[in-house]
């Protein structure tokens, strides 16, 4: 009998993208009983950590042995493969589902390509201003919170990263620090901020323009947008390191899809005169670490197009177009099925992950949750990775079985060559 | 795959072994070189070949953040350079694509499919060494280890200028076993934590305006210390302040002189070699700064030679990629990594016709041509800043074969040209010996490896078969069988195997008094938990240290 009850410290958390790892998870009697620390999209995405174990193929329970075996012949006998890499797996179960994509010449994808695509291609066409989360604890005295308050989807970004803490050359946390809300529309900053600039949302980019065009000593013409906007500007030029902040994922209201681009400009002309970053907010359950992994097995960071026999980046002809072309008629869903560029029950579908049997599809197999049931690594909304615990004994570890699929699907065409 | 192999015929370039093109059987058993097999031993034809050790890349940058970071931007190019999967016997085949900064898997099929069998990352993040390692899993075939940077480490800073050097060591062994890396890495010594206040140059290796007392001579001395007192099998590994900038020979060779005594590598010193400056135009400091080099045994290099064609500039040393996409307009990545380091990425193209691209690749070669001792002197690009691995197999030309050097010499702007070296004609041509020395012996015995580069009884069965070629570049470019741990690799010049690679890695001893003082920093300032920072321990063993290592 495992232990069923007890402690485990420093638990990393994948509810959203800033990955606490300070959580304390209280087991008692092989469940959850409270996650210390976690903030409340923590404590539910940590839940009491039940989740179901079944294996399903062809309508029924089968074992996990034979619902692999039918899922190998699945996608190894499909014409056009999509593989999806959903949410709360492992960068190894992401390696093991990249592999199978290859393999079977398929296409692959994660979550990144409906919400962060057009910062991606930006990165692609003009490079990035980044920096860890900790050089803005430690460095920033200057936060411009670009049309987000971080407190509604990253509960705990302003406690452990910015603004409040005190820092390396930040003495007096908040205190040391100018907070900028910018206001777009709805979309607004943090009710506290030193500063605030109300922007219409149709000038965003005619804004961000015009504080690019201050920064870089050219104001004619931006006397129109208001003292306010000079203030900004001329606070943005002063600071010692200035740290941009907006949201990257889909919100409420759609975003402006060329803010990315136009705020990395604001941020690397800052970069003439002071020091600057520009950092998007992230979600949860280790979708960067989908980007990364597909970038370094394959060198694209989503959408990428294995049938030709080697990756093609396919940025504008993704998985959703695919599917409704009928080009797709299989699709191996690897993780929890958020974010499905698809009708998950449109084509033949496996579904390999956290609660999978709850899903509408042919084979499923139940897998515990990364950094719940299952350790490995995930990575947080800047690019640095995190050891994954695993506080409870679950269901079979989703990196196994994918690659344990991998070698199945290897096998069968290796008979056949 | 057989255990035993006996390589007949071949001409055998062994220079750690005083081998010199002698034809000799070398033989194979259980992925180790031995000295003799029973008669009936499976036989390798190499005869009219050329068996060398396999090669060593002692400074590259295959994988970890900053590397992932410049894969991501760089879609143009590697879209016109796929790779399909080879055919391969013993694992399941990957595709991938390559450009100047390659996927994982291709980056593992092309340095074997050049005879290279070990390869060291030369700068990694400690805060992100995890990533490292899970590209390095999915690099086949090249053993690999890397260098942490520590160069711009906060609480590292802070020991050097407190004075508590012992601490310093403490810390540094600590990490260097927390993270599972090889050696100490110092890029641009408290020059990136300048940058990142704003402070653009270093005025010299006393210059005080960063951390009170962390002075680039106190980084450097107290980390050379420390690689020393830890007995650690590669000696701390330094890029210099001021890298690209006219007239930094000067600070290179002051970062020499700070350590005479001490052992120390001072990676691609080609970018750190150059006269002029202060109004003076750019040129050539090479025969200044070998002049040092061939006089001082506790000195090694890599050249980082500029191979005119398209790179990728990947650095920890964030402010010179600020310069280089001011100067050039070209995409620039930053980012700023929290309390250690930097990272600068900016895609570049050496062209003929630029004059300081020109200036460069001349510098590059007349380091290699000046250099009186090839042991100290190694060959290495640093991929991808000065060109991607896979123009090695020309550099080897370009060494070996004047009248094609000549003619390439004549192709490029010669305005910055005028009393360099080259310019006035240097006959040198290498010899097998010397390449098996610059690509194999040499940094091995740099890195501290006493069971790669060589062939003798022992040693690690890594084995490069080359057939003779006019064409040196087409030589070096497809070796006719490479085996890598007794296992047949490349065979007829196709990649049929990709095992796994080994990881090369240190964990060693410290005093655990650091660790209180460690904690409290961590509460303090740190954004993830210290019993989260170490990786897990990689599953081969630590290479030993210590003087009985």
């Amino acid at each position: 009998m495992t232990q069923m009850s007890g402690l485990v410290e420093h638990v990393t958390c994948l509810g959203c993208g800033c990955s606490c790892d300070d959580i304390v998870v209280a087991v008692r009697d092989g469940r959850i009983a409270e996650a210390r620390g976690a903030c409340a999209l923590g404590a539910s995405w940590f839940g009491d950590g039940r989740v179901p174990a079944i294996a399903r193929a062809g309508g029924s329970n089968v074992s996990i042995d034979a619902a692999i075996d039918a899922a190998a012949a699945l996608l190894d006998e499909a014409r056009r493969v999509l593989v999806f890499l959903g949410t709360d797996i492992s960068c190894e179960t992401q390696r093991a589902a990249v592999e199978v994509a290859d393999t079977v010449r398929g296409v692959v994808d994660g979550i990144s390509s409906s919400s962060v695509a057009s910062g991606i291609l930006a990165a692609q066409r003009r490079g990035r201003v980044s920096a860890t989360l900790g050089e803005i604890r430690n460095r920033a005295d200057c936060i411009v919170f670009w049309g987000t308050d971080p407190s509604a989807r990253y509960p705990r970004y302003a406690s452990r990263y910015a603004p409040e803490p005190a820092g390396l050359f930040l003495p007096n946390g908040r205190r040391s620090r100018t907070i900028v809300a910018v206001d777009i529309g709805g979309a607004r900053g943090p009710a506290d901020a030193d500063v605030r600039l109300e922007v219409p949302p149709e000038q965003e980019l005619d804004t961000i323009a015009a504080l690019r065009a201050s920064v870089a000593g050219r104001s004619l013409g931006t006397e129109r947008f208001g003292p306010a906007l000079a203030d900004v500007a001329r606070r943005l030029a002063a600071a010692r390191y200035v740290a941009i902040v907006y949201d990257a994922e889909p919100g409420a209201l759609p975003a402006q899809p060329a803010r990315a681009e136009s705020l990395t400009a604001l941020g690397q002309g800052l970069n003439a005169g002071t020091r600057a970053c520009v950092t998007p907010l992230r979600g949860g359950g280790n979708r960067i670490g989908a980007e990364a992994v597909l970038t370094w097995q394959t060198g694209y960071p989503m959408t990428v197009d294995f049938s030709r026999g080697h990756p093609r980046f396919r940025p504008d002809d993704g998985p959703r177009a695919l599917v409704d072309a009928g080009a797709i008629d299989a699709a191996l869903v690897v993780g929890r099925p958020l974010g499905l560029p698809f009708a998950i029950d449109a084509v033949h579908t496996v579904a390999v992950g956290p609660a999978a049997s709850d899903a509408a599809c042919e084979i499923a197999i139940d897998t515990g949750v990364a950094g719940v049931h299952e350790g490995g690594t995930a990575f947080r909304m800047d690019d640095l990775p995190l050891p994954l615990s695993a506080p409870l004994p679950g269901p079979p570890v989703a990196a196994d079985i994918v690659r344990t699929l991998a070698q199945r699907i290897g096998a069968r065409r290796a008979r056949r060559s | 795959m057989s255990d035993r192999l006996r390589i007949t015929g071949g001409a055998v370039y062994d220079p750690a072994n005083g081998v010199d093109g002698d034809v000799r059987d070398v033989c194979v058993l259980d992925g180790r070189i031995v000295d003799a097999l029973p008669t009936d031993a499976p036989r390798l034809d190499a005869h009219g070949m050329v068996v060398m050790p396999g090669g060593i890349d002692i400074h590259a940058h295959i994988a970890g953040s900053s590397v992932n970071h410049a894969r991501r931007i760089l879609s143009d190019e590697r879209t016109a350079d796929p790779t399909a999967a080879p055919a391969l016997r013993d694992a399941v085949p990957r595709s991938g694509t390559g450009g100047t900064v390659p996927s994982t898997f291709t980056t593992g099929y092309r340095y074997a499919g050049l005879g290279y069998t070990t390869v060291f990352d030369a700068a990694v993040a400690p805060v992100s060494a995890r990533d490292t390692h899970a590209q390095l899993d999915d690099t086949p075939i090249i053993d690999a280890g890397f260098f942490a940077l520590m160069g711009n480490d906060a609480y590292l800073l802070q020991q050097v200028a407190a004075g508590e050097r012992d601490r310093a060591r403490d810390y540094t062994a600590w990490l260097l076993g927390a993270t599972g890396a090889y050696a100490i890495k110092i890029v641009n010594p408290g020059g990136v934590e300048l940058w990142k206040r704003n402070i653009r140059t270093v005025k010299s290796i006393d210059d005080t305006s960063g951390v009170p007392g962390a002075t680039p001579r106190a980084i450097m001395e107290t980390l050379a210390d420390a690689a020393a007192t830890l007995a650690l099998p590669h000696p701390v590994h330094i890029h210099c302040n001021n890298l690209g900038l006219p007239g930094n020979v000067s600070t290179t060779l002051d970062s020499m002189r700070a350590l005479s005594g001490r052992r120390a590598h001072f990676a691609h010193a080609q970018f750190h070699a150059y006269a002029g400056g202060n109004g003076k135009p750019w040129a050539s400091g090479a025969k200044q700064l070998i002049a040092y080099i061939n006089a001082h045994d506790e000195v090694s290099i890599d050249v980082g030679q500029v191979m005119l064609g398209h790179a990728t500039t990947v650095t920890a040393d964030g402010a010179v990629e600020y310069l280089l996409h001011a100067s050039s307009g070209r995409r620039w990545v930053n980012v700023d990594v929290e309390l250690e380091t930097g990272c600068g990425i900016v895609p570049y193209e050496y062209r003929d016709a630029a004059a300081v691209a020109a200036l460069q690749w001349v510098v590059g070669l007349e380091l290699f041509l000046l250099s009186e001792d090839p042991w100290r002197v190694v060959l290495s690009t640093d991929h991808p800043n000065g060109g991607a691995f896979t123009s090695y197999p020309e550099l080897i030309r370009l060494l070996m074969d004047r009248a094609y050097r000549d003619d390439r010499l004549k192709a490029v702007n010669q305005k910055l040209l005028a009393g360099s070296a080259l310019a006035d004609g240097l006959a040198r041509e290498y010899t097998l010996r010397e390449i098996a020395i610059i690509t194999r012996a040499g940094p091995a015995r740099q890195l501290g490896l006493a069971n790669k580069g060589h062939l003798g009884a022992g040693a690690d069965a890594d084995i490069t078969i080359y057939a003779r070629d006019a064409n040196i570049a087409a030589m070096f470019s497809t070796p006719r069988y490479v085996i890598k741990a007794g296992e047949l690799v490349v065979e007829e010049g196709q990649l049929r195997r990709a095992p796994p690679s080994r990881r090369l890695y240190v964990r060693p001893p410290y005093d655990d008094a650091v660790m209180r003082d460690l904690s409290a920093w961590f509460e303090r300032y740190a954004t993830i938990a210290l019993a989260n920072y170490p990786v897990a321990p990689p599953r081969d063993a630590p290479v030993p240290v210590g003087a009985g290592a």
